[in-house]
């Protein structure tokens, strides 16, 4: 009898996803199915040792699950499928982490464009290679208590800190993890690193579209104004050596490697300061030393070549905006001066016969 | 009978041909360099086997270019010093009353053309021209071929200006060898379709006659020539 209404519950429970439904008032039928589990899931003692000796408890908190994303939409069994007889049959997993990866594909059952990112990411990699601690859906999202992923959005990076918290620490220093908590306007590791698909650090084709990144921010004016920086950074940089060869590597078809400075090769990575701070790399006091990274053995003069994000102007590099404004006047003086005779001589020609 | 001059050396007609197939070259690798950003810039670099390989090309034919530069100015120079050269192609207060009076034919003030020597203004300009702007993009080249070592001895900002006057001097000089040397070497009636003295080093007497008469007239004094 319980059986045939829970199947009757998880078949009725799937179309018809009541629009808005209030919070408080979950659809019965979900509510029958997570009933019944908790019939006796609500019990606290309630564990099972694995083999590997570890425990695992069976316990599930109502209150945790409701107020998750999924606490009205979805019941136990929506999930857990194989769940569906009482007792449940016996489960051949050895360790906690072989029971989450084994749930590791039940997301895609709802969240299918998601977990197909999932596989172009570092992490499947990872799985792919037999790592059993690259992280799973779960791992990052949780189970019973899945929460919106971007709020706070500072939560995104804090979860990528599980893991990655030598990174994290370095980044909560830099200029961008600083105001983290404060402001949404920083980015956080997914902005950059992507999140269902994330991208290795040495993927060279996400590394080449790093001034792509760099620019969604730093080309965006209402953005930029509010904490008084150029929008020019970019435009700047594809006029100059390094951008131009970048952004021609780019689009060049035979090329796979490309060797010319990026953003973050000058800026740094996870560290990027406040351009005037004293650690920052591209201080004037430490640009040579930065420069030397691939130019070794620069005279202080050298980082002067680089106007510094600058557009020439009589301020800002006189001579390079001299030598502009000698040449915008001289080509079309002369220009203009030889057409002129090649017409009156062709003119003149022409009468002559 | 004599029906034509020579008016090129081979040593001249050689310099020629090497100037003109350095100029080619440097121009299709230099100017989409200066405008990467167009679409039809993108196409002649991907074709051509990428920004790597442009730049490549374009410093092989910048350090020939400098060669051959060298090499003119060095054997000219000792002309002059041996006293051998007859310094026809240095400017003279003529060169500008000779523009003057042709402005004034050309705008029909006058009836009379002026009459030139070996090489007339605008042949003079030309040439002082390529000398000139041979000497800003080999110096500003050579500059942006070596920043490190132009760094240790000069301002960094002396890189950036150099790019700016490099492909501005590279851009009027393809500009006037377009419109002007072609116009005047090719399209200018009086040679149409195509003057090929500087490839033959020959020049008919009629021509003599009608572009260079002080030459002629010159030249007569030395040698005998009959005119048909």
């Amino acid at each position: 009898m319980l059986l045939t209404l829970l199947f009757l519950a998880t078949v009725t429970a799937q179309p018809a996803p009541a629009p808005q439904a209030k919070p408080a008032a979950p659809p019965p039928a979900k509510a029958a199915d997570v009933e019944t589990c908790l019939a006796c899931h609500s019990d606290r003692t309630m564990a099972v040792t694995l083999p590997s000796g570890e425990t695992r408890s069976l316990y599930v908190d109502l209150e945790t699950f409701r107020s998750s994303v999924h606490g009205t939409k979805i019941g136990c069994t929506d999930c857990h499928q194989d769940m569906m007889t009482v007792p449940h049959e016996a489960r051949p997993f050895k360790s906690l982490r072989e029971f989450t990866v084994a749930y590791y594909e039940q997301c895609k059952r709802c969240h299918f464009d998601n977990y197909t990112k999932t596989l172009d990411s570092v992490h499947y990699q990872a799985t792919a290679r037999g790592d059993r601690m690259a992280p799973v859906c779960v791992d990052c999202h949780g189970a019973h208590d899945v929460k919106p992923p971007q709020k706070p959005k500072s939560q995104m990076s804090t979860t990528c800190a599980k893991c990655h918290e030598g990174v994290f620490t370095v980044y909560k220093k830099s200029v961008h993890g600083r105001f983290l908590e404060q402001t949404n306007d920083v980015p956080g590791c997914t902005d950059c690193h992507r999140s269902h698909d994330v991208a290795g650090p040495r993927n060279i084709a996400w590394q080449r579209r790093t001034p792509e990144l760099c620019r969604t921010c730093h080309e965006n004016k209402t953005l930029m104004d509010k904490y008084n920086l150029s929008t020019a950074v970019a435009q700047t940089y594809v006029a100059d050596f390094h951008g131009m060869t970048a952004s021609l590597h780019e689009t060049d078809p035979n090329r796979t490697v490309s060797v010319v400075a990026l953003c973050t090769d000058c800026h740094g990575v996870h560290d990027i300061a406040k351009v005037n701070e004293p650690g920052s790399r591209v201080l004037r006091a430490n640009l040579v030393k930065t420069c030397a990274q691939c130019h070794p053995g620069v005279s202080d003069n050298f980082p002067g070549a680089w106007m510094s994000h600058y557009e020439p102007s009589w301020k800002k590099a006189p001579l390079v905006y001299g030598v502009q404004l000698f040449y915008n006047i001289l080509i079309p003086f002369m220009i203009g001066g030889l057409v002129l005779q090649m017409l009156l001589h062709f003119w003149r020609v022409v009468v002559n016969r | 009978m004599t029906t034509y001059l020579i008016r090129f050396s081979l040593r001249q007609r050689v310099e020629h041909t090497l100037v003109m197939s350095f100029f080619l070259i440097l121009s299709v690798t230099g100017l989409p360099q200066k405008y990467f950003d167009a679409s039809w810039a993108r196409w002649l670099i991907n074709f051509m086997g990428g920004i790597d390989h442009i730049r490549q090309f374009h410093r092989f034919a910048g350090v020939s270019f400098t060669l051959l530069t060298a090499w003119h100015l060095m054997f000219a120079m000792g002309a002059v010093a041996a006293g051998r050269s007859p310094l026809s192609i240095v400017p003279n207060r003529q060169d500008f009353d000779d523009a003057i009076q042709m402005m004034r034919y050309y705008l029909g003030r006058t009836d009379q053309a002026a009459k030139f020597g070996r090489f007339d203004y605008r042949q003079k300009f030309e040439y002082w021209g390529l000398v000139l702007g041979a000497v800003v993009v080999i110096s500003t080249g050579l500059i942006l071929y070596f920043p490190i070592l132009f760094t240790r001895f000069f301002p960094g900002e002396l890189i950036p200006a150099a790019k700016v006057a490099h492909s501005n001097e590279g851009l009027m000089a393809f500009l006037v060898v377009i419109l002007w040397h072609i116009y005047n070497a090719h399209l200018n009636p009086d040679v149409f379709p195509f003057d090929k003295t500087i490839f033959t080093g020959k020049i008919s007497l009629e021509r003599m006659h009608h572009e260079h008469p002080l030459e002629l007239e010159r030249i007569k004094q030395v040698r005998d020539i009959e005119e048909t």
